[in-house]
C-alpha cells in the first residue's frame, strides 16, 4: 500500500495502537512483521513469496558465510546468495530489457527472430529489498559485522514496512540493534514522526502530484515541437516532482518509523543546493550512493589503483547506478552523464590539487553519508550559490534522459530547451507555468537556506503557535489537494 | 493542530453547502469499476448502458429501476468514444447481458484512443487490494463530505478557476460552470436546478460546445475509416449476441446548435442508421418518436432531471415495443 492512501491511514492507526499496547517485545515484533507482510501483500499478494524466499535464504546463507572458514565453500555460498538475489532482480527487472536487446542484436545480424513478448510484472520494491539483503550477505562474507542472532529480527530488518518498498536502503548495523531491545517512541519522537509524515505527504501529494506532475507529464508526453519556455518548464516540473515524490516518500518512511520508536537513516539532504556533483551525490538518495560506494565502487578498486582506474571505476559505478533505476538505455545515459560530470569535477580538482571533488565517492566511517562536507563547500556565499545554480542547471539536463522513455524524445526536448526548435507550439497554460516557477524557485531557495540544517533541528527554534499553524496548513493542503493513492515514482525502480 | 484542522474543514464543508452545492461523487476509476462489476447480472435482471455524457444525463436510473424492476448499470463516460467499451464487453466472455449503446456521432465515430476508458480498464485489471480498500473508504467519506468532490473543490480545481490569461495558441482550461452537474453514486449525471434556471450559465456551456467544434462545418470521417469502424462494431456485437446477449442502439436528444449541425457533420443515413442495419440490432432514435423528438436540452446536449425522467419513461416504452424486456435474445 502507499502512504498516501486511505488504506494506509487505517493501517497506520491500527499499528500504532497495537505497538503501544502492553504486549511483550517479541509479540510487538511479530505484530510489526505481520503488519509488514500485510503492507506488502496489499500490492500483489503472490510476490510475498519472493520476499520470504529472499529472507530465508539470506538469513541462513549469511550465518554460514560468517562461520565458514573454508575459502572455497565460502565463495560458493556468496555466489549462491548473489545468484539468488541478483538473479531474481535480473529476471523481474531486466528480463524484458535483455530479451529486447538480444532480439535487436540478432535482427541486426540478419537473423529473423521474434519471440513472444514476456509479460513480466515487476514486484514492488524488489530493487530496494534486494540491496538490503545483499549488503547483509556481503558483510557476512567479509565479517564486517556479527550475524543477526534471531530469524525474527532478520525478517523484520528485511521487511520492516516503512523502508521495504522504496528505502531508505538500510544496513544491518543501522536497524538490527534497534530490534534487539524494546523500543517505544517518546512523546517527542511521536510528534516529530507525525510531523515528518505530514511533511512527506505534503511534498508528495501537494507538490509532486497536485502541482507539478501534470506539467511534467504533458511536456514529456507531447509529440510536437515545443518552445524553449515550455520545454524548460516541463523539465523543471519533473525536477521538482522527482525530488518531492521520492524525498516525500523517504520523509514519510522516516516519520512512520519514528512514531514506532525506530530511527531510519536520512536519504535526502537538500540536493538542489549541491555545490557540484560530488556534493549532489552526498545529498541525493544518500543510502543508495553509500551502498554503491561500499559494495561496488570500493570492491572495484575505488581510488586505490591510480587515476585512470579511479575514473573508470567511477564511471562503472554511475552507469550501473543508472541501470538500477530502470531497464532502459536512457537510464544508463543518465548515469553516464552523472559519471561524466564527476569526471570533469575530479579532473578540475586534480588539476587544482585541492580536495573538493576528490571526495566524490570516497569511503568514510560514517554510515549513510558520503564523507564529511569539505570546509570550502560550507559557506553560503555568492560564489557557492552560483556554483549551486549551475549544478542545478546541469542536473536538469540529466533529468531529460531519466524521464524521457526514448532517446528521440530526449533529443527533441533538449533541442527545444536550447532554442534549436523553430516554431514550437506553446502548450502550457499560464497557471501551469506559474505553479512550476513559484514552486521550483521556492524549492531551490529553501534548499540553499537549509543546506546545512535538518528540519527537526529547526522546529525547536519556532514558537509553538507558529509551528502549529505551519503544521495545520501542511495537513489541510494535503487533504484539500485530494490526490490520494497515486504511486510513488521510485516504486517502479 | 488537529483541532484547528477539524474546525477549518467543518467551516469549509459548511461554506460550500451554504453556497448551494450538492453532494456528488468522483467519477473515477474505482466508481466506474464498481459499476463494471455489475455487468454480469443475468439478462433479465439488468441493462448495461454505454455511451458518452448524454447517456449519463438522460437515463434516469431511479425511473428506470422503478418501472422495469431491472437494474440499470451506467458505464457511459463523458466525452468518450463508447466503441472501445463495446469492444471490451464483446471480448468479455462472461458478459451475456443486455446492452444499450448510445451514439453521439461526433464521439462514436471518432478515431482517437479513449484515455479515460483505458485508465478504467487498467484499474479493473490491475487494482491492488490496497486500492480496492481505499476506494471503499473513499466512497464512505464521499457519502458524507461535499468538499471531497475533486472536480469542484480540489486545490487544482480551485486554482484553475483563476482563469489566468493564456498565451496565444494554448488551449487553456475549460471554464465549465461549477454548478452545471453532479455525479451520483450510480454514475448518473444530474443537471443542477440552478443551472436549469440560469440562462447565462447555459450560454457558457453552449460557448464551450462551440469551442469544441459543435458548429464546425465538416463531414464525418473517410470512407475507409468508416468501414473499419463498422467492422469493429459488427464484430463486437456479433460476439455478444453469440453468447446470448442483446444489443440496441440509441440516439439520445440534442437540440439547438448541436442538432442543427450534427446531421450535417454525420448524416444519419450514412452513419447512425448503418449501425442497427449492419448488426441486425434494434434502434431508438429520439427523432423517430413523437414523445421524444421535441425535447429541448438547456445547453443543446443534455436533458435536465425532469426531462430525463420523461425521456427514460419513453425509452422504456420504445424498448418494450422491441421486446427488450421480454426476451434477452
Amino acid at each position: 500500500m502507499v502512504f498516501n492512501s486511505y488504506t494506509f491511514v487505517v493501517f497506520f492507526i491500527l499499528i500504532l495502537i497495537l505497538h503501544n499496547l502492553p504486549f511483550s517485545w517479541k509479540t510487538k515484533k511479530i505484530n510489526l512483521l505481520l503488519a509488514s507482510y500485510v503492507f506488502y501483500a496489499a500490492w500483489n499478494p503472490p510476490f510475498i513469496l519472493l520476499l520470504w524466499l529472499s529472507t530465508v535464504v539470506d538469513f541462513f546463507v549469511g550465518r554460514a558465510l560468517y562461520t565458514q572458514n573454508n575459502v572455497a565453500k565460502k565463495r560458493m555460498l556468496l555466489v549462491v546468495s548473489l545468484i539468488g538475489n541478483l538473479g531474481m532482480l535480473c529476471f523481474f527487472k531486466y528480463g524484458t530489457f535483455v530479451l529486447d536487446n538480444f532480439v535487436t542484436l540478432v535482427n541486426a545480424m540478419g537473423i529473423n527472430y521474434h519471440p513472444a513478448k514476456p509479460n513480466i510484472i515487476l514486484p514492488a520494491g524488489i530493487s530496494f529489498y534486494t540491496f538490503t539483503t545483499l549488503c547483509y550477505t556481503i558483510d557476512m562474507y567479509k565479517r564486517k559485522s556479527e550475524p543477526v542472532k534471531h530469524f525474527l529480527d532478520f525478517a523484520l530488518f528485511v521487511t520492516f514496512f516503512p523502508h521495504l518498498v522504496a528505502g531508505p536502503i538500510v544496513r544491518p548495523p543501522q536497524l538490527v540493534p534497534q530490534f534487539e531491545t524494546e523500543r517505544k517512541a517518546t512523546q517527542q519522537m511521536l510528534l516529530q514522526g507525525l510531523f515528518l509524515m505530514t511533511l512527506g505527504l505534503f511534498m508528495k501529494v501537494v507538490l509532486a502530484d497536485s502541482m507539478l506532475s501534470a506539467t511534467a507529464n504533458s511536456i514529456f508526453g507531447s509529440e510536437g515541437k515545443l518552445p524553449a519556455l515550455d520545454a524548460w518548464m516541463g523539465v523543471l516540473a519533473f525536477s521538482g516532482q522527482i525530488f518531492f515524490d521520492f524525498a516525500g516518500y523517504s520523509t514519510c518512511a522516516i516519520g512512520v518509523a519514528m512514531t514506532l520508536g525506530f530511527i531510519l537513516p536520512q536519504n535526502f539532504f537538500y540536493p538542489y543546493a549541491a555545490i557540484g556533483f560530488s556534493d549532489f551525490w552526498r545529498r541525493w538518495h544518500i543510502t543508495l550512493s553509500a551502498w554503491l560506494r561500499d559494495y561496488l565502487y570500493i570492491p572495484l578498486g575505488g581510488n586505490r589503483n591510480g587515476k585512470v582506474r579511479t575514473y573508470i571505476n567511477l564511471m562503472i559505478t554511475m552507469l550501473l547506478g543508472g541501470l538500477w533505476h530502470g531497464a532502459n538505455w536512457t537510464f544508463v545515459v543518465w548515469g553516464g552523464l552523472h559519471g561524466f560530470y564527476l569526471w570533469v569535477e575530479k579532473a578540475i580538482a586534480d588539476y587544482r590539487k585541492d580536495k573538493v571533488a576528490a571526495i566524490a565517492i570516497t569511503p568514510s566511517g560514517e554510515v549513510g553519508v558520503l564523507g564529511a562536507v569539505p570546509e570550502i563547500l560550507k559557506p553560503k556565499n555568492f560564489r557557492n550559490f552560483s556554483i549551486a545554480l549551475f549544478t542545478f542547471f546541469l542536473i536538469n539536463v540529466t533529468w531529460v534522459f531519466f524521464r524521457a522513455n526514448t532517446f528521440t524524445k530526449a533529443w527533441y526536448l533538449l533541442k527545444s530547451m536550447f532554442g534549436f526548435t523553430i516554431k514550437g507550439e506553446p502548450m502550457l497554460t499560464t497557471l501551469a507555468i506559474a505553479k512550476v516557477s513559484v514552486i521550483v524557485t521556492c524549492m531551490v531557495i529553501a534548499h540553499w537556506l537549509m543546506r546545512n540544517t535538518k528540519v527537526l533541528d529547526v522546529i525547536p527554534k519556532l514558537s509553538w503557535w507558529f509551528f502549529g499553524i505551519v503544521w495545520t496548513v501542511l495537513l489541510l493542503l494535503v487533504i484539500l489537494s485530494q490526490e490520494s493513492s497515486s504511486s510513488f515514482i521510485y516504486f517502479q525502480f | 493542530m488537529l483541532a484547528l484542522s477539524i474546525v477549518f474543514l467543518l467551516c469549509w464543508e459548511y461554506y460550500w453547502h451554504s453556497s448551494g452545492y450538492v453532494l456528488g461523487y468522483n467519477d473515477d476509476d474505482a466508481l466506474w469499476c464498481r459499476n463494471r462489476a455489475m455487468v454480469y447480472e443475468p439478462a433479465d435482471k439488468a441493462t448495461v448502458f454505454i455511451g458518452s455524457s448524454r447517456m449519463k444525463f438522460d437515463v434516469d436510473i431511479p425511473t428506470w429501476e422503478t418501472i422495469t424492476g431491472e437494474k440499470a448499470v451506467q458505464l457511459s463516460i463523458a466525452g468518450s468514444n463508447p466503441r472501445a467499451a463495446l469492444v471490451n464487453l464483446g471480448e468479455d466472455e462472461k458478459f451475456k447481458g443486455k446492452l444499450v449503446v448510445d451514439v453521439t456521432e461526433g464521439l462514436f465515430f471518432g478515431t482517437w484512443e479513449d484515455e479515460k476508458l483505458t485508465s478504467h480498464l487498467k484499474y479493473l485489471k490491475e487494482a491492488t487490494p490496497s486500492q480496492k480498500v481505499s476506494a471503499q473508504l473513499s466512497f464512505a467519506l464521499e457519502h458524507k463530505l461535499l468538499f471531497l468532490d475533486q472536480e469542484l473543490f480540489s486545490l487544482n480545481a480551485l486554482l484553475t478557476r483563476l482563469y489566468l490569461h493564456d498565451r496565444k495558441g494554448v488551449r487553456g482550461d475549460v471554464p465549465w460552470p461549477t454548478k452545471f452537474t453532479t455525479t451520483n453514486f450510480r454514475r448518473q449525471e444530474i443537471m443542477t436546478n440552478e443551472f436549469v434556471k440560469d440562462t447565462t450559465l447555459q450560454r457558457r456551456v453552449t460557448d464551450i460546445w462551440t469551442m469544441f467544434g459543435a458548429l464546425d462545418k465538416y463531414h464525418g470521417v473517410t470512407r475507409d475509416t468508416l468501414q473499419k469502424i463498422f467492422d469493429e462494431v459488427k464484430t463486437a456485437v456479433a460476439k455478444i449476441k453469440a453468447r446470448g446477449g442483446n444489443v440496441i442502439f440509441t440516439r439520445t436528444p440534442s437540440s439547438g446548435g448541436y442538432w442543427a449541425n450534427e446531421p450535417l457533420q454525420h448524416p444519419r443515413a450514412e452513419y447512425y442508421d448503418q449501425l442497427p442495419a449492419i448488426t441486425h440490432c434494434g434502434s431508438v432514435h429520439f427523432k423517430d418518436y413523437p414523445d421524444t423528438k421535441d425535447f429541448i436540452c438547456p445547453e443543446w446536449s443534455h436533458l435536465s432531471r425532469p426531462e430525463a425522467e420523461q425521456y427514460t419513461k419513453a425509452l422504456i416504452g420504445h424498448l418494450k415495443e422491441q421486446h427488450w424486456f421480454a426476451n434477452a435474445r
